[in-house]
C-alpha cells in the first residue's frame, strides 16, 4: 500500500498543498498538488531531511544583561528542536563574548554548534 | 553635543534609521545626527532573536540582531553620530526638533533635512475592543517578545494568539520552545496575515491548532486572564452564534497588525496617506514637508527588513541631496493610485523621470494575475497575497513611455486569461 | 492578625470614602480609612464619565429628593476642592443639539428651569444659558453633525479627573492626620451597644461609627451589620476614550436627547458612553464590555460626531451607578443613618457620585455631630497640596530646570503620553504600588499604545524601586501579575 504525506510549499506566496506518494520502502513514487518544479524540490527534502535552524536564547552570568541570543551554526533536525531547547535551559552565556562565539559545540551530535547571536558584555 | 549644522537628522535607530544614516554619510552629508530613545542602536532587532534576515539583503540567513549589528558597525565606521536614549517629543512645520535625555535635558535644533524613521506600534486591545473583563495577562506579542527573548521572562503557559501576523506565529513558536502550550492561534480571515513561512516552520512543526475565520468574543477572568471565547465568523467578520467556545488560558498575545507611528510627522503638518498610516511621498521619500523624508515602517508596514533597509537608503541618500542644495527638488507630481485589488502604493507621486520601485500590496489573495502599471509595464504573477509585499521596478527608458501632462498612474491587478 | 481601635471607621476608597475621610481631616479626631483594593479610586470612581454636574446637567434633578440637593450643594465645592488638592479642573461647556423645532421644547423648558433655579437651587455665579443657531453651532463645532439646528450653550460643565481627586483626597486626608489602610477587604461585622467590631483580612478593628462608602458594595457592607433598609439596582454604562489625535473634533461636551454624548477629557482625548438611564439593568460587580453595549455606544456617537470611528478607540469600560428606587423612575440617594444600626451611617451617593461626593462629605460631619460625636476643629489642618510635576504639560523652559535637577526628567519612558521616569518614580514615591496605580497618577500606558512599548520598562522600574523582582510587579493587586515565569522556569521543570 502506498502511503500519502502532505506539505505546503513555502517557496512562493502560492503555498502549493504538494502531496507526496510513498511506496512500502519509503521511497518518494509521485507527487501532486505542486504548480512548479521548485515545489518538488522542497517537499522532498521537507520529506528526507527537515532540517530547520534553531533560534533562542540563553540565561546570562555575570551580565547585566538577562539573556543572550543564539542560534544553531547550521540547520539541524526539525524532530531534535525540543530536546536542544533542554540542552539551552541549563547553558550560560558568560561575558565578554562575540557575535559567533560557540555557547553549546556539536548540540546534541548534531554537527552544528550553537553560537552567540550578539555580543555579551558585562 | 554640537547640534549646530547638523545636515541630516534621522529619528529612530532601528533598521530604517540606521540604514538611512549610513547612506546619508555615503552620499556625502557631514554631520549626521542618529537620534534613538533606547539606550542601544539597533530598534526591535534585538529582540527579534529568530533568523530570515537578510537573505535579500546579504543573501545570508541572519538572526535580527546578527542583521542589527552589521548596520551599527556601519553606522560607526561611516562616522553617524549617533545620539541615545534621547526622545524627540516635537517636530516643527519649521523641521525644528524638541528632544529631551538625561544629559543635556531639553534640547531644540534644526538640521538642514530629516529623516522618519520612528517605525511602527502594535494595535492594542483597546483599539481591538474585546469585549470582557480588564485582567493582567493580556499582551501584545511584540511586548511578549521583548519579555521572552530580552527581559527574561515568560508571560504564562497556557497561550492563545489572535492574529496571525508574523510577530504572533514568530511567538508562537518561541513560547513552544521555551516550554508553554500554544492553545490556539485564531485569525478572523480566511487566510493566514504573515508569510506562509511563518505558518509551516512556526506552527504546522508544533502542531499549533490554527483557527481561521474564527475571533475572539470575550475575556474572561478578573485579576489574571483565565480564559477567552472564540467564535467563527461569517462574511462580514461577525460571530456565529452557536459556535462559541471557551479555551482556558493565563495569557493571550495579540498580533492584529502594526500602525505605522506618525504621531510626529502629524505634528510637522505631514500629509499622511489613509491606508498606510504613513506619510504621503514621491520617490525620493519625501514627505508633504519639503526636506523631511521618511523611510521603513514608519512609511508603510513592510514584510522583510531587506526592504525596509532599501528603502531607507533612499530616503537617506534623498535627504543628505536635500541638505546639499538647500532647497527642495522639483517635486514628484504625478500620482500613483492604487486600482483593482490593490490596496495602496508607495511611493504615491512619481517624477516619472528617474528609476524607480513601487512598493504595493493587494486587498485580497489571488492566483495568476497580471500587475498593470498604467500602460508603462507589466509583470505576471503565479500569486498575490496581502501579507506580502510586492515590488515593481521602472526604469527610466520604461517611464519615457509616460505621455506628456501624464497626471495620474493607475496600478491594477489584473486576472491572466486562460490558463 | 492586628488589632486596631479607631473612633470612626470610613469603609471604602473611592471618592466618596475619600472626600469624607479628607473633610474629617480638619477635626481632631481618630478616624480610619480602609480600602479592598491596593490602590484608591479604583472602584466605581474609575468608570466615572468625568463630567461635572456644573450647569443645565443638573436641571432634571428634581427638588424633593436629598439626591438632587446634595448635587447641587456640591455645585459650588468642586473647583475650590480642586484648587486646594492641584487636581485639574476645567469648564468645558456643553451644547444640547437640537434637530428639529419639536426638538426645541425640551430645552425651552430647561431654559426656564434654569433661570427659576438660579440662586436658589443653583449658585448665583452660574453663567447664563444660550440658545445658538446653526451657523454659530457650525462656528463653534464644525466637525457636529449638519443636521442639527442649533443648540442650547451651557458654558458652565466642566470636567475633571476623578480618580485623581480621589487620590489627591486621600492624601491629604493621610497628611492632615486620618489612618488609611489599603488592601484591607472588610469581611464581617457585628454591632455592640456601644461599638462595632470588625473583622478584616488584616485583622480587627473596633471602632463606634461605621462610614459605609462601598461604593458597589454598599448594599453588601450593610447586610454584614443588619443595616440594609434599602434595595440597590446596578445600572450598566459603557463608555469609550478615543485617541487624542482625534481629540480636537469637538471642543466642548456635546449631546442630544436619546444619543447619547461626546466629550472631550480634560487630558485632551475623547470620551463617549451610554447614559446610565437608557440602559438596562446590568450583573452587580459584572465590569465586562459586551459588543452590543459598544456598538450601540458607537452609533449614538456617531450621530453626534459623524467623524468618530472605532478605529481611534484606544481603550473602552463598563462602570455601574448602584440606583436606588429605579422601580418609581427616579434615583434616591442612600446617604443617612441606617433605620435599624445606630452610629451606621451609609455613604451611597449613587449617581452621579463625584459631583456630590463634597457635600456628601459635608453632610457626613453634621450626622456624626447628630449621632454624639464631639468634633473639635484641627487647627493643624492643612487644605493644600502640590500635584506631582506632569513633564508633558511644562514649558520648555520649565522642562530645562526639572532635568537640572533629576536627570530622570529627562528620560522619556512612555512615548505615547510623554511620561518621564522622573514622574514615574514620583509617583512610587506617593504610593503607586502597581501599574495601574502608575497609570492613574502619571498616566503612561493611558496612551494610544496602551503600555505595549512602556509596560516592560515601567514594570523594571516599580521593581526596582520597591525592591521586589519583576515577577511580583501587579497589574492592580492580588493574582493580576503580569510575568507568571522566569526565564527556562518551564523547561527547567518538564526535566
Amino acid at each position: 500500500m502506498a502511503k500519502e504525506k502532505t506539505y505546503i510549499c513555502i517557496g512562493c506566496p502560492l503555498g502549493c498543498e504538494v502531496t507526496l506518494t510513498i511506496d512500502k520502502k519509503g521511497g518518494v513514487v509521485g507527487f501532486s498538488g505542486n504548480k512548479c518544479k521548485e515545489g518538488e524540490k522542497y517537499v522532498l527534502e521537507e520529506y528526507t531531511n527537515p532540517v530547520r535552524t534553531l533560534t533562542a536564547t540563553v540565561l546570562t552570568e555575570g551580565s547585566s544583561q538577562p539573556l543572550l541570543a543564539v542560534r544553531s551554526n547550521k540547520p539541524i533536525l526539525k524532530t531534535k528542536l525540543a530536546q536542544s531547547m533542554a540542552v539551552l535551559a541549563k547553558a550560560r552565556a558568560k561575558p565578554p563574548l562575540k557575535m559567533g562565539d560557540i555557547i553549546v559545540p556539536n548540540l546534541l551530535d548534531t554537527g552544528a554548534d550553537i553560537v552567540a547571536s550578539s555580543d555579551l558584555s558585562s | 553635543m554640537k547640534l549646530q549644522d547638523v545636515d541630516v537628522a534621522v529619528i529612530g535607530a532601528g533598521p530604517a534609521g540606521m540604514a538611512a544614516a549610513i547612506k546619508a554619510r555615503e552620499a556625502g552629508a557631514e554631520k549626521v545626527i542618529l537620534m534613538e530613545r533606547a539606550e542601544e542602536l539597533g530598534g526591535l532587532l534585538h529582540q527579534c532573536v529568530h533568523n530570515g534576515f537578510g537573505l535579500l539583503y546579504f543573501n545570508e540567513d541572519l538572526s535580527g540582531p546578527e542583521y542589527g549589528h552589521r548596520f551599527i558597525e556601519k553606522v560607526m565606521d561611516t562616522g553617524v553620530t549617533p545620539l541615545l536614549e534621547t526622545m524627540v517629543v516635537r517636530l516643527g512645520q519649521d523641521r525644528q526638533i524638541g528632544a529631551v535625555n538625561t544629559r543635556e535635558g531639553f534640547i531644540t535644533f534644526r538640521p538642514k533635512s530629516i529623516v522618519l524613521a520612528m517605525g511602527c506600534r502594535e494595535r492594542s486591545r483597546g483599539a481591538l475592543n474585546i469585549p470582557g473583563t480588564r485582567p493582567a495577562g493580556v499582551l501584545t506579542a511584540g511586548t511578549a517578545q521583548r519579555f521572552v527573548n530580552v527581559e527574561g521572562f515568560v508571560p504564562g503557559k497556557k497561550i492563545v494568539i489572535l492574529g496571525s501576523g508574523d510577530i504572533g506565529m514568530i511567538m508562537a513558536r518561541r513560547l513552544t520552545l521555551e516550554g508553554a502550550q500554544v492553545e490556539a492561534v485564531v485569525e478572523i480571515l480566511p487566510y493566514i496575515g504573515g508569510l506562509i513561512r511563518n505558518e509551516v516552520q512556526c506552527l504546522h512543526d508544533f502542531e499549533i491548532p490554527l483557527f481561521l475565520e474564527h475571533t475572539v468574543t470575550r475575556i474572561h477572568g478578573e485579576q489574571r486572564l483565565e480564559a477567552v471565547t472564540i467564535a467563527r465568523v461569517d462574511g462580514q467578520r461577525n460571530p456565529v452564534a452557536g459556535t462559541q467556545r471557551v479555551i482556558a488560558c493565563d495569557s493571550l498575545l495579540l498580533s492584529v497588525g502594526l500602525i505605522p507611528e506618525n504621531e510626529l510627522s502629524l505634528m510637522a503638518g505631514i500629509q499622511l496617506d489613509p491606508v498606510t498610516g504613513g506619510a504621503l511621498v514621491d520617490e525620493t521619500r519625501q514627505t508633504t514637508v519639503p526636506g523631511v523624508f521618511a523611510g521603513g515602517n514608519v512609511l508603510h508596514v513592510h514584510d522583510l527588513v531587506d526592504n525596509v533597509s532599501w528603502e531607507s537608503e533612499l530616503a537617506g541618500e534623498s535627504a543628505a541631496r536635500f541638505a546639499a542644495a538647500g532647497k527642495p527638488e522639483a517635486r514628484g507630481e504625478i500620482k500613483v493610485k492604487a486600482g483593482r485589488n490593490i490596496r495602496y502604493v508607495v511611493p504615491q507621486t512619481i517624477s516619472g523621470r528617474k528609476d524607480t520601485t513601487l512598493y504595493m500590496r493587494v486587498s485580497e489573495p489571488e492566483e495568476t494575475v497580471r500587475i498593470k502599471v498604467g500602460n508603462i509595464t507589466t509583470k505576471g504573477m503565479r500569486a498575490v497575497k496581502p501579507s506580502e509585499m510586492l515590488k515593481i521596478e521602472l526604469s527610466a527608458d520604461k517611464l519615457e513611455k509616460l505621455k506628456e501632462g501624464t497626471q495620474e498612474i493607475i496600478v491594477d491587478c489584473e486576472k491572466r486569461g486562460g490558463k | 492578625m492586628s488589632q486596631v481601635e479607631t473612633e470612626v471607621l470610613i469603609i471604602g476608597g473611592g471618592i466618596g470614602g475619600a472626600a469624607i475621610a479628607r473633610e474629617l481631616s480638619k477635626y481632631k479626631v481618630d478616624a480610619t480609612l480602609v480600602e479592598k483594593g491596593v490602590d484608591v479610586g479604583q472602584g466605581i470612581t474609575k468608570y466615572s464619565s468625568t463630567i461635572m454636574c456644573q450647569g443645565a446637567n443638573v436641571l432634571e434633578f428634581r427638588s424633593e429628593y436629598h439626591n438632587s440637593r446634595l448635587v447641587w450643594a456640591g455645585m459650588s465645592l468642586m473647583e475650590p476642592l480642586c484648587r486646594e488638592l492641584d487636581v485639574p479642573f476645567k469648564r468645558i461647556g456643553s451644547l444640547e443639539l437640537v434637530k428639529d423645532q419639536a426638538g426645541m421644547r425640551h430645552p425651552e423648558k430647561m431654559m426656564r428651569r434654569f433661570s427659576n433655579w438660579h440662586g436658589k437651587y443653583l449658585p448665583a455665579d452660574i453663567e447664563p444659558l444660550q440658545f445658538i443657531d446653526r451657523e454659530t453651532l457650525r462656528r463653534w463645532e464644525p466637525n457636529v453633525d449638519k443636521k442639527y439646528i442649533g443648540a442650547v450653550n451651557d458654558p458652565n460643565i466642566a470636567v475633571n479627573d476623578p480618580v485623581r481627586l480621589t487620590i489627591a483626597l486621600a492624601d491629604n486626608a493621610r497628611k492632615n492626620g486620618i489612618k488609611i489602610l489599603l488592601e484591607t477587604e472588610v469581611l464581617d461585622i457585628s454591632a455592640g451597644t456601644d461599638e462595632f467590631k470588625v473583622q478584616t483580612n488584616n485583622g480587627s478593628i473596633t471602632c463606634r461609627y461605621i462610614i459605609n462608602a462601598a461604593g458597589e458594595y454598599v448594599g453588601k457592607i450593610a447586610q454584614m451589620a443588619d443595616a440594609d433598609d434599602f434595595v440597590l439596582y446596578p445600572v450598566k454604562s459603557y463608555q469609550a476614550v478615543l485617541d487624542k489625535k482625534v481629540g480636537g473634533l469637538i471642543n466642548r461636551m456635546v449631546l442630544a436627547t436619546g444619543s447619547g454624548m461626546v466629550t472631550p477629557t480634560i487630558h485632551g482625548n475623547l470620551f463617549f458612553g451610554i447614559s446610565p438611564g437608557s440602559q438596562r439593568l446590568g450583573k452587580a460587580h459584572d465590569h465586562s464590555t459586551d459588543k452590543k453595549l459598544a456598538d450601540a455606544a458607537l452609533r449614538h456617537a456617531q450621530e453626534l460626531v459623524p467623524a468618530i470611528s472605532a478605529r481611534d478607540i484606544i481603550n473602552a469600560f463598563v462602570g455601574f451607578i448602584v440606583f436606588r428606587n429605579f422601580e418609581i423612575g427616579w434615583h434616591e440617594c442612600t446617604v443617612g443613618v441606617s433605620r435599624w444600626v445606630p452610629r451606621f451611617i451609609n455613604a451611597s451617593i449613587g449617581f452621579p457620585g463625584i459631583c456630590a461626593a463634597p457635600a456628601v462629605a459635608k453632610e457626613m460631619i453634621e450626622i456624626l455631630t447628630q449621632q454624639g460625636l464631639r468634633l473639635e476643629e484641627n487647627s493643624q489642618f492643612n487644605p493644600y497640596q502640590k500635584a506631582m510635576p506632569d513633564f508633558s504639560d511644562l514649558s520648555d523652559e520649565e522642562k530645562k530646570k526639572l532635568i537640572a535637577q533629576d536627570p530622570r526628567y529627562g528620560h522619556v519612558v512612555c512615548r505615547c503620553e510623554t511620561v518621564t521616569e522622573g514622574e514615574i518614580v514620583e509617583a512610587i514615591k506617593r504610593g503607586a504600588r502597581t501599574l495601574d496605580g502608575i497609570k492613574f497618577r502619571c498616566r503612561p500606558g493611558m496612551g494610544r499604545c496602551q503600555g505595549g512599548f512602556c509596560g516592560p520598562r515601567i514594570t523594571k522600574i516599580l521593581a526596582r524601586e520597591l525592591g521586589i523582582p519583576e515577577e511580583e510587579v501587579t497589574k492592580k493587586g492580588g493574582e493580576s501579575r503580569n510575568l507568571l515565569y522566569k526565564s527556562k522556569e518551564l523547561l527547567e521543570a518538564q526535566q
